[in-house]
């Protein structure tokens, strides 16, 4: 039984880190590889805000999230323009902007027991013998309507359905009328501020630390890879199979297996089939 | 035309970046040469941070009062400081190593204090101190592998001494812990869940053989890789597994931090016992709540930051910490033991009249001194002895949080309260 | 903006020094000579009478340039081909333990442990690195970058290989003036056999592959095999590296994977223009020395290198190798039109 809940909390979480990743990459083609730092700035944004600008817990998280997604569009207006179409050159400006950010933040002093986000409410439940906080389940609670929510916007708005026309054929979106600088720096922003909603919500069950950015990179690599880079539900099957990975290693061999799961699994869909579980084989581009 | 500026910027940036290395880096020297003390250490640790404090502080009050005697001349002791990072996760080896190895080449230390913090790079500086044969006195790491390292060649790693406690002794101490909560209250089921490191490991060991030999019942052992960030599954199975007492030995910040807050959100009926330091910390009762309420931890050595009413030399250095700086160290470890091989450094130095490392050697080895941490003499591995009486060895503690105080309950010299029992386990 | 612009006009007119030094009129006079030669043997000479100048901590730092050129070297060639890495320190990694494990296990000095850590590391290298060589760019450059990641958490959790203690007390160098010249001598070996290569048709046929690799197939040549030979002379050459290291500094432990030894070889290609090999060593000359002062700094040397990395990429993405050498065999002056 509690290997059903608490992989399902993984689950989740997993989802989380992914979301912002994938929306990402599925509307500019951009591999934000300053992922996991966003994360921890927003975490970071959210903190300072509560503690030393003395904003009430719930306006600081909105406005962290927010600030994050001007972060993200500002990154991606003052540094990913200028390399627009020489891909590799994208990754290299994202990864080397995720890790100035976190070392950033490490050089500054922001490690520590002080650095930690409070929790929603305190107190918890049992659920079948197994004892659930409830903060857990404001994940889990939260996990299921930002799905459901992402679902809709890049269905049923018009500025998420310019998002998937411009994944589609920029080209055309173009020709439309559907400004590619604007979207682009747009699904920046969106994807850095997803990566702030999954940061007000899981953070506060453990500690802020500029570790954390470089593992929430990987497992949202993971997730993202193992489902297939811009499907939605390829990531929520892939967290669920990555989450209940790691939980079942960590029930039948031991702890120190974890965090082996994700990166095993990276590795071998890439070799075996890179599109991922529920991407478009896309044979011309990936493979030669 | 843009480009050109951030082209500008980049120049300069590189450019300013490179006078750096015309500034004169040598110290002008005073009228009295200054004794340097070098601490190449992880200064993003507690440990290293306020152990820094503790050094900084002992280095102000040999200068006021003149400074150490070397032959004929008093001269004052100079600190200086590199930043090994070797406690931040990612941080190579070779990284910290050349940090160290940066402050012996250009600074010129006599002596170094505090030492690098995780157990791979004490190992590995033991042959860089043994080639520049400038003498280390660590006050951090706890790993068994330094005896073991040393008597493989005592002669050439003779520059090496430890003010402090290793694992085993630690564990010997919580032992004690263990076997009050087994007399006076009956418990018997133990959790493991240590850092996967060899120090962490080896203070288990010796925890585990001594529960196997007074009859705990073992409901499991999961050690972590020192990274880990999620100890949900463990707690889980300590709470399935009825276990009543977890032990956790953890140094790593970030892991003990989470495990702090995870043990508090999953209300695992099980009371802490081991060395977690944010929740030992002065101010745990604020950053992680008051579930930290009747968790045991072992300080060593004494003075680290609980003052015993019994041994009036850590009030009195915690005091003048406390005024110093405004607030307690954070650490259970390292912090009086810096401050105390500041000291033994000094006293060896008027013993032997001069700053020769090998003559400094013979005179540390001779060191018989009445620190905060106890009476401090080094056996012939060059480590501190340490038993149960102040008057004799150097001591550590064990303390229970009661109430919102840190009171000390082994040994029995030094306890001030008896070993609690939760009222949600009776 | 757009009127100033069609005012003037850049113009770039070949010196006339460099115009009579073309092909065999090289040799027509000294001064033909010496043009051609001096910014070829001008580093050379300084590389070789640096570790006579610089003693103490100045020389540990040459010789940690030496050793992340020669990663920057590995990375270009790895580029040239169209292989992008993020994860030098998988070869360095590599590399590191082979030498260490035969040096912990065996006592073997490192007469014998370099050239098998070379030999050895390139071909664990290259046949780890072989399964993914079908992918292209993204996908590529995120293999590489978890590898180094899976192999030090491999390390951590087996315990195998020393596991978080690592390997010490190893064999070092007989004395420092070896290590110091093994690795200045290395570097420039390895500088000048890649340039050279590069421009022979195998090299040719390797920048071929990078700008279309199904025009080469088409060609019936077998990229694939080209390309698993570049992984294994970058992965060799990174293996050196790695070995080199272990033996200077007696130690291996698992942080030899880390990012560190990833982002620098990157930042200094960047800096100095990928693709030249002579950009990367001048990168990476520049970059250590710099970030050895700015050492007070702690942890911001890497947000420095970061900043540098990202500067480079936007503003000057042919690197610093070309701009000067563009100056070199060119003047540029602003001409009006009309």
């Amino acid at each position: 039984m509690s290997l059903l809940i608490y992989g399902t909390i993984s689950s989740i979480v997993l989802a989380l880190y992914a979301a912002g990743f994938s929306l990402t990459y599925g509307i500019s083609g951009l591999a934000n590889f300053a992922h996991g730092a966003l994360y921890i700035l927003s975490g970071f944004i959210a903190w300072s805000l509560l503690n030393q600008v003395e904003l009430p817990y719930f306006l600081s998280a909105i406005l962290s999230i927010v600030i994050s997604g001007f972060i993200g569009f500002a990154i991606y207006w003052g540094l990913l323009l200028r390399v627009r179409g020489i891909p590799l050159a994208e990754l290299v400006v994202t990864f080397a902007a995720g890790v100035a950010i976190l070392e950033l933040l490490m050089w500054k002093g922001f490690y520590g027991i002080q650095y930690s986000l409070p929790l929603f409410v305190e107190g918890g439940i049992e659920i079948g013998k197994v004892a659930v906080d409830y903060q857990r389940l404001f994940v889990i609670g939260t996990g299921v309507v930002l799905v459901i929510l992402l679902y809709l916007f890049v269905h049923y708005t018009k500025i998420g359905l310019a998002f998937r026309g411009m994944a589609q054929n920029e080209r055309t979106a173009l020709s439309v009328g559907i400004e590619s600088d604007w979207i682009g720096s747009l699904s920046l922003a969106f994807g850095s501020a997803l990566a702030g909603v999954a940061a007000i919500v899981i953070l506060p069950m453990g500690l802020m630390e500029s570790a954390i950015g470089y593992e929430v990179l990987i497992y949202a690599l993971a997730v993202a890879i193992v489902g297939g880079l811009e499907s939605t539900p390829g990531i929520i099957v892939a967290s669920f199979i990555l989450g209940f990975g790691q939980v079942a290693t960590a029930k039948f061999l031991s702890a120190k297996w974890m965090i082996i799961v994700p990166l095993v699994a990276i590795i071998f869909v890439l070799v075996i089939r890179p599109s991922g579980l529920f991407g478009k084989y896309k044979e011309l581009e990936e493979r030669i | 035309m843009k480009n050109k500026v951030l082209l500008i910027f980049l120049a300069a940036v590189i450019g300013v970046s490179f006078s750096v290395i015309f500034a004169p880096s040598m110290a002008f020297s005073s009228p009295a040469e200054p004794i340097i003390v070098g601490v190449p250490t992880s200064i993003y640790t507690p440990f290293g941070r306020d152990g820094l404090k503790a050094v900084n502080m002992a280095v102000e009050e040999i200068n006021a009062k003149g400074g150490v005697l070397v032959g004929k001349e008093k001269r004052p002791l100079k600190v200086v400081v590199s930043d090994t990072r070797d406690g931040e996760p990612t941080t190579p080896v070779h990284d910290a190593l050349m940090a160290y190895e940066k402050l012996i080449l250009e600074q010129k230390p006599h002596a170094t204090v505090i030492a690098p913090f995780r157990s791979e790079t004490i190992i590995a500086s033991m042959d860089l101190v043994a080639k520049y044969k400038v003498p280390q006195l660590q006050t951090i790491a706890q790993t068994p592998q330094f005896q073991v390292k040393f008597r493989t060649d005592p002669e050439k790693y003779k520059y090496l001494f430890r003010v402090t406690t290793d694992a085993a002794i630690d564990a010997g101490y919580l032992s004690g812990a263990l076997d009050a909560l087994k007399a006076d209250f009956g418990l018997n089921k133990v959790y493991f869940i240590p850092q996967d490191t060899l120090w962490a490991l080896g203070f288990v060991g010796v925890l585990r053989k001594h529960c196997e030999k007074t009859g705990w019942q073992e409901i499991g052992y999961e050690p972590y890789a020192a990274g880990a960030t999620d100890f949900s599954p463990g707690l889980t199975k300590a709470k399935e597994g009825k276990a009543q007492v977890i032990a956790m030995v953890w140094d790593v910040p970030l892991g003990a931090g989470i495990f702090s807050k995870q043990w508090a959100a999953m209300k695992v009926p099980a009371v802490v016992v081991g060395f977690v330091p944010p929740m030992a910390a002065p101010d745990a009762w604020k950053t992680v709540g008051k579930d930290v309420e009747y968790s045991i931890h072992v300080e060593f050595p004494v003075g680290a930051s609980v003052p015993l009413k019994r041994l009036p030399k850590t009030v009195e250095f915690l005091d003048k910490y406390q005024k110093k700086f405004g607030k307690l160290p954070e650490a259970a470890a390292v912090n009086s033991s810096a401050y105390d091989s500041v000291y033994i450094l000094a006293a060896a130095i008027e013993r032997a009249g001069s700053l020769d490392p090998d003559k400094l050697v013979t005179a540390l080895e001779q060191t018989d001194y009445r620190g905060v941490g106890g009476r401090l003499r080094f056996n012939k591995d060059h480590i501190i002895v340490f038993d149960s009486n102040p008057e004799e060895t150097g001591v550590c503690v064990v303390f229970q949080w009661q109430k919102g105080k840190r009171v000390p309950i082994y040994p029995a010299f030094l306890a001030e309260g008896k070993v609690a029992l939760p009222p949600w386990m009776k | 903006m757009a009127e100033v612009g069609a005012r003037y006009r850049k113009k770039r007119l070949d010196r006339g020094i460099k115009a009579r030094a073309d092909t065999i009129f090289a040799i027509a006079s000294y001064k033909e000579i010496l043009y051609l030669l001096l910014p070829r043997a001008l580093p050379v000479i300084t590389l070789l009478v640096l570790p006579l100048l610089l003693r103490g901590y100045w020389g540990k730092v040459l010789v940690y340039s030496c050793i992340v050129g020669l990663l920057a070297l590995s990375w270009d060639f790895l580029a040239s081909c169209g292989l992008f890495s993020l994860g030098q320190s998988l070869f360095f990694g590599i590399g590191a333990y082979v030498a260490g494990t035969l040096s912990y296990y065996f006592h073997w000095s490192p007469v014998l442990t370099l050239p098998i850590a070379f030999l050895g590391g390139g071909l664990i290298s290259a046949v780890l690195l072989s399964p993914v060589l079908r992918l292209r760019g993204v996908y590529f450059a995120m293999v590489t970058l978890m590898m180094p990641l899976l192999f030090m958490k491999m390390i951590e959790t087996t315990g195998l290989l020393g596991g978080s203690h690592g390997l010490s007390a190893l064999v070092p160098f007989p004395n420092d003036w070896v290590a110091r010249y093994l690795a200045v001598g290395a570097f420039i070996i390895v500088l000048f056999i890649f340039r050279r290569v590069i421009n022979e048709d195998y090299g040719l046929v390797l920048k071929a592959i990078r700008d279309d690799d199904r025009a080469v197939m088409s060609a019936a040549i077998n990229i694939y095999w080209r390309k698993t030979q570049a992984l294994f002379v970058s992965g060799a050459v990174g293996a050196f590296a790695g070995a080199f290291m272990t033996h200077h500094y007696q130690f291996v432990g698992m942080t030899v994977f880390a990012l560190d030894y990833s982002i620098l070889p990157l930042a200094a290609s960047a800096l100095g223009g990928p693709g030249t090999f002579a950009g990367p060593a001048l990168g990476s000359m520049i970059l250590v020395p710099l970030s050895e002062t700015l050492r007070a700094l702690g942890g911001l040397r890497i947000a420095l290198y970061c900043f540098i990395l990202i500067l480079s990429v936007i503003a000057l993405p042919e690197g610093i190798f070309h701009y000067i050498e563009r100056k070199y065999h060119q003047f540029e002056k602003l001409v009006r039109i009309g």
